[in-house]
This record gives structure tokens, C-alpha cells and sequence, in this order.
């Protein structure tokens, strides 16, 4: 018996757009785990993100006649996290969100996890969790994501050098806390 | 339907960027937060709304703010000695009625953002009794027309979230109102310092 086929994004969006509930339910089960995780990463906080994420596929719904397929269906839902957490940010329920970190990148608590291991994903993850948001968005975006710098600086509204400075900066945290000396 | 290709192009040389490539890209939340969206966007079978055309006036606020902000840059630049002598007797609040800018819930401006436009908003309401009563006058009404921009692009946004463009037009007015301030209060430093 062959296995089920799984519909693509693209017709699976063609139906949404249609007004078919199940088709976007279909694009929220294969879509949710990047979007949640995207959200994740860029706020560290579970029930922020779990927020974000509904916000992101609410405005999705809304917005999906204005798709165009120019850039991948996942990249769209993407865009419209990274706005939706940048707008969290500004709110002042998102001011008011403890961070790992201080307004100046300084770590408030990490010390006393001790060192982290590179070759531990769950110390990867917190190290990158542990840095300032503008650093942490570009790790997430360009080194967890795989986007490039330019559309990680278009997603996130700056110029494309300051993406590569924050880079750098987070990279320099990163081998800070985990206590490497990789250069590159 | 093309389609750009999702993932990384290169392999990243730092290691620790090479071990975050290497993270899962999915992560489940602990609950179904289907029921929540279903509910969100309406009973079932209810078609996405259309998007409203509304990019020609997002377009147009923006061109305005930059026009705008371009001619009253301009103005105040233009002849340093009108806007002397200073008016504080007659206007010790000048810049309390001044407003700035509010950016809507799809803008993508940071707090960070926000934070530094504030600070200069401190310096620019402190040096905004150096002007005449019409420059102030004039001040306020570019601010309007920033609010007006960043209104019109916030509802854009709003039918069209994904848009770097239009995140690039909202950003180009904050970067204009940042601009105002930064010149009102360079103006005031410069008039200073020739007394």
C-alpha cells in the first residue's frame, strides 16, 4: 500500500486561499515546528513564543491572497514571525519579558551554569540564548536558519553591515562563554 | 510558483556557527496551538480577506514624509541667524505639545529604537525653544505627516506582513523623525556656540 502523499505548501495554499480551514490547518501541522522554533530562539521564552507563533499564522491567514510566491512559503511565514517578534520586542509587555541579558549583552546569570560544551546542542543553545537580542537575531536567522546576511538584514530591518557586526559580536560572545579559541 | 531555496548556501568556517547550522530547525510547542488560530481567524470555511490595496498610500506617505522633511531640513538650515535670537521667555514649553511619532503593532521598530529616538527627543524638546513660534509651528506639522506615513504603512503591513519593503518605508521614517531631532538640536548647539 503506498504511503500517503503529503501535498505540497504551494497547493495546500492555493486551497487556503480558497477559504479551505483544512488546507491552512495542514500548512499550520507542517509549518508550526520552524515558526515556533524561530520564535523560540529569537524571544528564549516559551510562552512568548508559543504567542508569537499564533499571532504569525493568524496574520498569515489573513495575508495569504497577498502571497506571491516569491520566496518560499516557509521564508514568508518566516518574514512574518520576525516581524511579529520585533513588535513584540517594542510593546511594553515585551520590555517588561526577562532577558539573559542586559541592555549592553552583559550575561546577568550565566556564570553560574559553568562552562558550556560546544559539542552539546543544548549548551549551543544556550549560549545563543545567553546573547543580547540584536547579536542573537542573526545567529538565529543567518547560522541557525541558513539565511544570508542580506535577508536576514531585510527581515530584520537593518543594513547588511550591521548584521555582519552583530555576527561577529555574537560570535566573540559565544567562544567567550563556551571557552574556545576558535578564529576564523 | 518558484520558489527560493530554503537552507544554508555555504557551509559556515566557524565551528560554533557550523554546530547552530547543525541545530534541529524544528521545535513543537508543548501544546496544539491549532485550536487558538481556528478560533482566531473566524469559523471554518471563512475565506482569507482580500488585501486591501493600500501599498499606493503607503507609498505616497512615505514620499510625502521624505519631501517633507527634506524642505523643512532645508528651511531650517538654510538662514541660521532667523531663528535667533532665542525665545525661551516667550515659550518656556515649547515642547511639551510636541508628539512623537507612534508606530503601530506591525512595525518592526525595536525598543532599543524607541529608547534612542526618546533620548533625543529629551535634547529636541530642550532646543525647540530656540525657534520662532512658526518653525515649531512648522515642526509639528512634518511630525503629522510622519504619523500620517507610519499610520498608512502600518495598515499596509498590517494586509501585508511578510514585506521587507514595506518594514524598509516604515524604517525610513523613523530614520526621518530621528533626522528632525538630530537637526533641530545640531541647530541649537550651533547657535550656541556663536554666542
Amino acid at each position: 500500500m503506498p504511503a500517503p502523499q503529503v501535498e505540497s505548501s504551494a497547493e495546500l495554499v492555493r486551497r487556503a486561499c480558497r477559504g479551505d480551514m483544512g488546507a491552512f490547518e495542514d500548512l499550520y501541522r507542517q509549518h508550526v515546528g520552524r515558526v515556533y522554533g524561530l520564535c523560540l530562539r529569537m524571544t528564549g521564552q516559551p510562552e512568548s513564543a508559543e504567542d508569537l507563533a499564533q499571532d504569525t499564522f493568524v496574520s498569515a491567514w489573513r495575508s495569504l491572497p497577498g502571497y506571491e510566491g516569491r520566496s518560499s512559503f516557509s521564508t514568508w511565514l518566516h518574514r512574518i514571525a520576525v516581524n511579529a517578534v520585533l513588535a513584540r520586542r517594542r510593546s511594553p509587555q515585551g520590555r517588561n519579558e526577562i532577558s539573559m541579558t542586559d541592555d549592553s549583552g552583559e550575561q546577568m546569570d550565566f556564570e553560574a551554569e559553568g562552562r558550556l560544551d560546544e559539542a552539546t546542542p543544548i549548551d549551543i543553545e544556550r549560549a545563543i540564548a545567553s546573547l543580547p537580542p540584536g547579536a542573537r537575531d542573526i545567529v538565529v536567522l543567518h547560522g541557525i536558519y541558513g539565511y544570508s546576511h542580506e535577508e536576514a538584514a531585510e527581515m530584520l530591518g537593518v543594513a547588511v553591515g550591521t548584521c555582519k557586526a552583530q555576527l561577529h559580536r555574537a560570535r566573540h560572545l559565544m567562544r567567550a562563554r563556551m571557552g574556545t579559541e576558535h578564529a576564523t | 510558483m518558484s520558489t527560493l531555496p530554503f537552507g544554508p548556501r555555504n557551509p559556515p568556517e566557524d565551528p560554533l556557527l557550523a554546530k547552530a547550522a547543525e541545530l534541529p530547525k524544528d521545535v513543537m510547542p508543548q501544546r496544539d496551538l491549532w485550536p487558538a488560530i481556528a478560533a482566531r481567524i473566524g469559523q471554518a470555511g471563512e475565506p482569507p480577506a482580500k488585501p486591501a490595496f493600500r501599498w499606493p498610500l503607503a507609498l505616497a506617505a512615505a514620499f510625502l514624509v521624505a519631501s517633507v522633511s527634506a524642505l523643512l531640513t532645508w528651511s531650517l538650515l538654510r538662514d541660521p541667524q532667523r531663528a535667533s535670537p532665542p525665545v525661551i521667555a516667550e515659550a518656556p514649553t515649547a515642547g511639551a505639545d510636541i508628539v512623537p511619532v507612534r508606530y503601530g503593532p506591525n512595525s518592526g521598530i525595536s525598543a532599543a529604537e524607541i529608547a534612542a529616538r526618546d533620548a533625543l527627543l529629551s535634547q529636541f524638546r530642550d532646543a525647540l525653544v530656540t525657534l520662532k513660534p512658526e518653525t515649531r509651528e512648522a515642526i509639528q506639522k512634518n511630525l503629522a505627516v510622519m504619523q500620517a506615513a507610519a499610520d498608512e504603512i502600518d495598515a499596509a503591513l498590517a494586509k501585508d506582513p511578510a514585506s521587507g519593503m514595506l518594514q524598509g518605508m516604515l524604517a525610513g521614517t523613523y530614520k526621518q523623525e530621528l533626522s528632525l531631532y538630530s537637526t533641530v538640536v545640531t541647530k541649537r548647539d550651533g547657535l550656541t556656540r556663536r554666542t
